[in-house]
């Protein structure tokens, strides 16, 4: 029974390493946005239209700090269809949408810079000092 | 005794696993392949007159995930065809896909489906047919196929017309029941004419 606790208490100790690097860490909320103004019903499910149609659901994504040290990393969730210009009234049901991605990444290892990259590709950098708990940074796919 | 029980068993077991591993009668089944085209028109099936004017379905060849090559325009040669663009990492596109599958199927053979999926989906693609236990074709389609249907996102459901007019296309998917109702305005004889 203690046996069983120790290791509990060791697999505890190893996820919270492996999730906040060690140091305790900061969470970082991202909403990474595909400006695809793809034509949808607001709310659904969607993946990255042409020509962003490397970004969906599954596809591996690396947070960076400034020397390119891998501090997190994952595949993104699929992404949900947000009105691209609330500010129109378009009438119908179908409208010109984005598609975001919410990411969460918790106990990341505190650095003055990050950089989000996806499959491989550029590197989308944002300062440390834009993020905070109570609205995920919008990073947009250029 | 014990020992001759063990041996018992072992054979049993060997006999379980060997029949599991062949499948019984050397018939694996296989999904999304070339298993999956239309066979001959059944008989008595007769279609309304297509429209003499409209989009041509771009004509295309692709790669069914067993590696065998399928001409789109023999799927709509004779019948009307449904093209279902997909991918393996779409949810969305897995309930399509079923729906889509099971308004065909209930046509008997009179409508023909093809799957195509994105040539970076190509490794994924065999798992998908499988998953969904797929009756019918899954190909690899290149990006000049996706921009010809001007398929920006998955699942995008297109509807042509035998002889190859394109009739109606669905970007985000269709229903079964949506479908059902535009095969049956096609099919004047046989299964899902409306006599």
């Amino acid at each position: 029974m203690r046996a069983l606790a120790a290791a509990a208490a060791l697999a505890a100790f190893l996820g919270a390493a492996g999730c906040g690097g060690g140091e305790g860490g900061t969470d970082v909320r991202l909403r990474v946005v595909a400006p695809d103004n793809n034509i949808r019903v607001e709310g659904v499910e969607c993946a990255g239209a042409r020509p962003f149609e490397d970004v969906h659901a599954g596809t591996p994504f690396a947070l960076e700090d400034g020397a390119g040290e891998v501090l997190a990393e994952g595949e993104l969730p699929p992404g949900h269809a947000v009105n691209a210009d609330p500010s129109i009234d378009w009438g119908v049901e179908r409208i010109p949408t984005v598609c975001v991605f919410e990411l969460q990444l918790e106990g990341v290892r505190e650095r003055d810079g990050y950089a989000l990259r996806l499959a491989g590709g550029p590197p989308l950098e944002f300062d440390a000092a834009l993020l905070s708990p109570a609205e995920p940074l919008e990073l947009v796919v250029p | 005794m014990a020992v001759r029980t063990h041996v018992a068993l072992l054979a049993l077991a060997l006999a379980l696993l060997l029949a599991g591993c062949s499948g019984g009668d050397g018939d694996e089944q296989s999904y999304g392949g070339a298993e999956g085209l239309p066979g001959p028109l059944p008989a008595g099936v007769e279609f309304a007159e297509p429209p003499a004017s409209g989009v041509p379905a771009p004509e295309f060849a692709a790669e069914l995930v067993d590696g065998t090559e399928v001409e789109a325009a023999d799927l709509w040669a004779d019948r009307p065809a449904v093209l279902l663009f997909t991918a393996s990492w779409c949810e969305t596109c897995r309930d399509v896909h079923r729906a889509v599958a099971e308004a065909v199927a209930e046509r008997e053979g009179a409508v023909s489906l093809l799957a195509v999926v994105p040539e970076d989906d190509a490794d994924a693609a065999a798992g998908y047919a499988e998953e969904l236990e797929l009756a019918y074709p899954v190909a690899v389609g290149t990006d000049r196929i996706w921009l010809d249907y001007a398929a920006r996102e998955p699942p995008l459901a297109v509807l042509v017309a035998p002889g190859g007019m394109v009739l109606r296309g669905w970007p985000g998917g269709v229903g079964r029941e949506a479908l059902a109702e535009e095969l049956d305005s096609l099919i004047v004889a046989g299964p899902g004419s409306r006599r």
